[in-house]
């Protein structure tokens, strides 16, 4: 089911939304939805990172240092492995 | 250098999360911070259900994550991928084929069979073993 709803949106959004839904070849509304879902889901699943942390601990500032950095390599294109990773 | 878009995690990495792994809750964690949601083939959380007690554990991992149905073209494509590349681990071949079709690094634990799919895909497997 679908729900129409008004919102508004400052100007450059709009159109920075409207450029981004033709180029991937969807609505302006889907993208939308899209972008939402996307944004609900972090949402949720950062609360499921904290929902682990309230019983395995805290995850400290140096492991969610070394998270970000792995992430930044992988997505650089740089394999790694779990026991090089943990001695840094 | 292959740039990537987003993280795949295969079985090991649901397996990984169940029993604590820190660095996988870690970069978990920071790839929603940095607006990626990651993919989970339905297979890896079919088959991380059967081997791992902790569900409570997968489920908070899976609230930030996509699990990818098979669905019927693609329960085609990793059968006939699976036999080019000599194998029975759906699972890892579901991995490697996500990880292609979404230009995504892996995070699972190192296999030859999800390397060999890879290969066969012409996608350069960039994997976090765990």
């Amino acid at each position: 089911m679908v729900i129409k709803r008004s919102v508004s949106l400052a100007d450059e959004v709009a159109r920075a939304v409207e450029a981004a839904a033709r180029e991937d070849g969807v609505s302006f509304s889907a993208w939308l939805s899209g972008a939402a879902e996307r944004q609900l889901r972090v949402r949720q699943g950062l609360r499921g990172v904290a929902a682990w942390e309230s019983e395995a601990g805290a995850l400290t500032a140096e492991e969610i240092a070394a998270g970000e950095a792995l992430l930044a390599r992988l997505l650089s294109g740089v394999s790694g492995m779990a026991s090089r990773v943990r001695r840094r | 250098m292959a740039v990537r878009e987003g993280l795949v995690y295969g079985v090991g990495a649901l397996r990984a999360a169940a029993r604590g792994d820190r660095m996988v809750w870690a970069v978990h964690r920071a790839a929603l911070a940095n607006g990626i949601v990651p993919v989970v083939p339905a297979a890896a959380v079919a088959e991380a259900f059967r081997t791992e007690g902790r569900g409570d554990r997968l489920e908070d991992l899976l609230d930030g994550a996509v699990i990818e149905p098979l669905g019927d073209e693609g329960a085609r494509r990793a059968g006939e991928l699976a036999a080019r590349a000599d194998t029975a681990d759906l699972v890892a071949v579901a991995t490697a084929e996500a990880a292609a079709r979404g230009n995504c690094a892996v995070v699972a634990s190192r296999q030859n069979a999800l390397r060999a799919a890879a290969d066969l895909l012409g996608h350069e497997l960039i994997l976090y073993a765990v």
